[in-house]
């Protein structure tokens, strides 16, 4: 089969597949809720709009459009959205009394009538909005080297450090075991590599397993273990360190800013244990802002909520965990890449998963 | 802790204080003051505090704080992982703060008994504010079936005005590390 992904070794059985944050609904079951909309008189437009926005903000429904253009026989017509009804009943019982007084004085014959409830995804689902009402739609701005499509480039050294994760899973021996490389993509360094650490330990002859010692957590506190050696001293961090979690911080230095400062760190031999040895005083890492990881076997819930906290970038994992994982699942990953993205303020996280191909 | 060792303590307030004593060492380590204990029989066997400064790794919350001590105890005395599992069936865990998603996930492979919370997580949540992991059953089993993931009563709003304002007083006295947009108070975590 032909693959657009290079020579490597296993050429043709892997593919990067991007792992969608939303259900995929088809552009005509696309949720809606009820309004209360009227006919106007244009000459009303301006006025109607200034008070309805001081009585009746549409907070969930800025992408739709208050006002509605319609050519009827000839005639154009206005119509605009007063407020959210509640139940399908027609009753106007539920409207607010500011509405009602609009209503009586503009003279205005309410009708129910139905919006699409979220913003439109896709040029698809916008243009199926817009025939109940139109709405806006703001194509995705974020194109981090690709979600929509690597460069070759990218692609080639994307696979070869999943690779390399599929390696280090298979050394441990004939255990079906997680690993995990975390790397810094802007200088393709690896930063920590690791393994189920149960899985060593058990290889021991130990009949303990440590519950959590999932790859990736292993591989985060080697990251953190890292940044301790090259960093011992407490000296002040240009960052809130650890904190940003906790805080709801839509000013601090933007993750593209914070991967400038990284490389000095990253580029300064650390990989064969020297400290660093450059004359400047390279910058602390802000935990693992900007890094990716590799995966083999989808993060679980506990390991993905991990990766966030410690602000891994892009997740990358090689096969699935239909039982565990809480990405491929569309309810799971909806609902904790809806968290990332609002809750957090973070990049969006870039769920990708390489599947094999055959 | 070390007074309440062998005491026997009854009722969620004075299991909550002493989390929040954990959450006040936290913030004097200049740390986000989220602070657990856990107990069994009515005895504190272990308590936590957030290190996530100090050791650089985001996932050093209280809750794994605690669970390790307890797991690395029990190892050495040579339990076994269903021993284990036993034991943590009967422990019930005081936290200053709802567990967040990864720390829910967590206490729900080791199947401990019962979590109590002080003010909620409206950011990370997993005891109900962002996911509800306290609830499920099978659904969050990983792969190495002997830590399944169980269900665990949970209960929200203890000494929760004490906690937030920890939080507070963390947010107003400032990180010194802390770039200054991010010096304000927030109640979640
Ligand atoms: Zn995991
Ligand atoms: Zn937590």
């Amino acid at each position: 089969m032909p693959s657009t992904n290079g020579n490597i070794e296993n050429e043709g059985y892997w593919k990067i597949v991007h792992i969608p944050d939303k259900l995929p609904i088809p552009p005509h079951l696309q949720p809606t809720v009820n309004v209360y909309a009227s006919i106007i008189n244009p000459k009303h437009a301006n006025t109607l709009i200034r008070k309805l926005n001081k009585i009746s903000l549409l907070e969930d429904l800025h992408h739709v459009k208050r006002i509605c253009k319609r050519c009827v026989e000839g005639n154009v017509q206005l119509l605009m959205i007063l407020c959210l009804a509640s139940h399908d009943s027609g009753q106007l019982e539920d409207m607010p009394s500011e509405i009602a007084e609009l209503i009586e004085s503009y003279q205005l014959s309410t009708f129910i009538t139905k919006v699409s409830k979220y913003p439109a995804t896709s040029k698809e689902d916008w243009e199926e909005q817009c025939k109940l009402w139109p709405t806006s739609y703001h194509p995705p701005t974020y194109n981090i080297d690709g979600i929509t499509g690597f460069s070759e480039e990218n692609s080639q050294s994307i696979l070869e450090f999943m690779k390399s994760a599929v390696d280090l899973a298979k050394s441990v021996d004939g255990q079906i075991v997680n690993a995990a490389v975390i790397v810094n993509p802007t200088s393709n360094q690896v930063v920590a590599r690791s393994c189920d650490q149960w899985a060593e330990q058990q290889s021991q002859a130990s009949c303990f397993r440590h519950p959590f010692h999932h790859a990736a957590m292993v591989a985060i506190e080697n990251s953190a273990a890292r940044d301790r050696y090259l960093f011992p001293a407490s000296e002040p961090v240009g960052d809130n360190c650890c904190q940003a979690d906790f805080v709801d911080s839509p000013l601090t230095v933007s993750p593209s800013k914070r991967q400038k400062i990284n490389t000095n760190v990253e580029d300064s031999g650390i990989q064969n244990g020297e400290t660093s040895a450059c004359g400047s005083t390279p910058a602390r890492p802000y935990l693992c802002t900007g890094y990716d990881i590799y995966l083999v076997w989808e993060p679980c819930i506990m390991c993905a909520m991990a990766l966030v906290h410690q602000r891994i970038k892009r997740i990358f994992y090689a096969f699935p965990n239909p039982n565990a994982g809480a990405l491929g699942k569309v309810m799971l990953s909806l609902q904790l890449l809806e968290l990332i993205k609002t809750k957090c303020k973070f990049n969006r996280r870039d769920a990708l998963q390489i599947i094999s191909h055959l | 802790m070390e007074a309440c060792d062998t005491e026997e303590i009854r009722g969620a307030d004075p299991c909550m204080k002493l989390a929040l004593q954990q959450a006040k060492l936290a913030l004097n380590n200049l740390e986000v003051p989220v602070g657990c204990i856990i107990i069994e029989d009515e005895k504190v066997i272990a308590s936590g505090r957030n290190r996530t400064t100090e050791t650089r790794n985001a996932t050093r919350h209280a809750e794994l704080e605690a669970v390790d001590i307890l797991l690395d105890q029990w190892q050495k005395k040579g339990l076994s992982n269903v021993d284990i599992a036993k034991r943590f069936s009967k422990c019930t865990l005081y936290v200053t703060c709802e567990p967040c998603i990864m720390c829910a996930a967590a206490l729900s492979i080791i199947g401990i008994k019962e979590v109590f919370y002080g003010c909620a997580n409206d950011k990370f949540g997993g005891c109900g504010s962002i996911l509800a992991l306290h609830t499920s059953q099978s659904e969050w089993s990983t792969r190495d079936e002997v830590s399944n993931g169980k269900g665990f009563k949970c209960t929200g709003g203890i000494m929760v005005s004490e906690a937030i304002s920890l939080l507070q007083s963390f947010y107003e006295q400032g990180n010194p590390n802390a770039p200054k947009p991010d010096r304000r108070p927030v109640h979640n975590l």
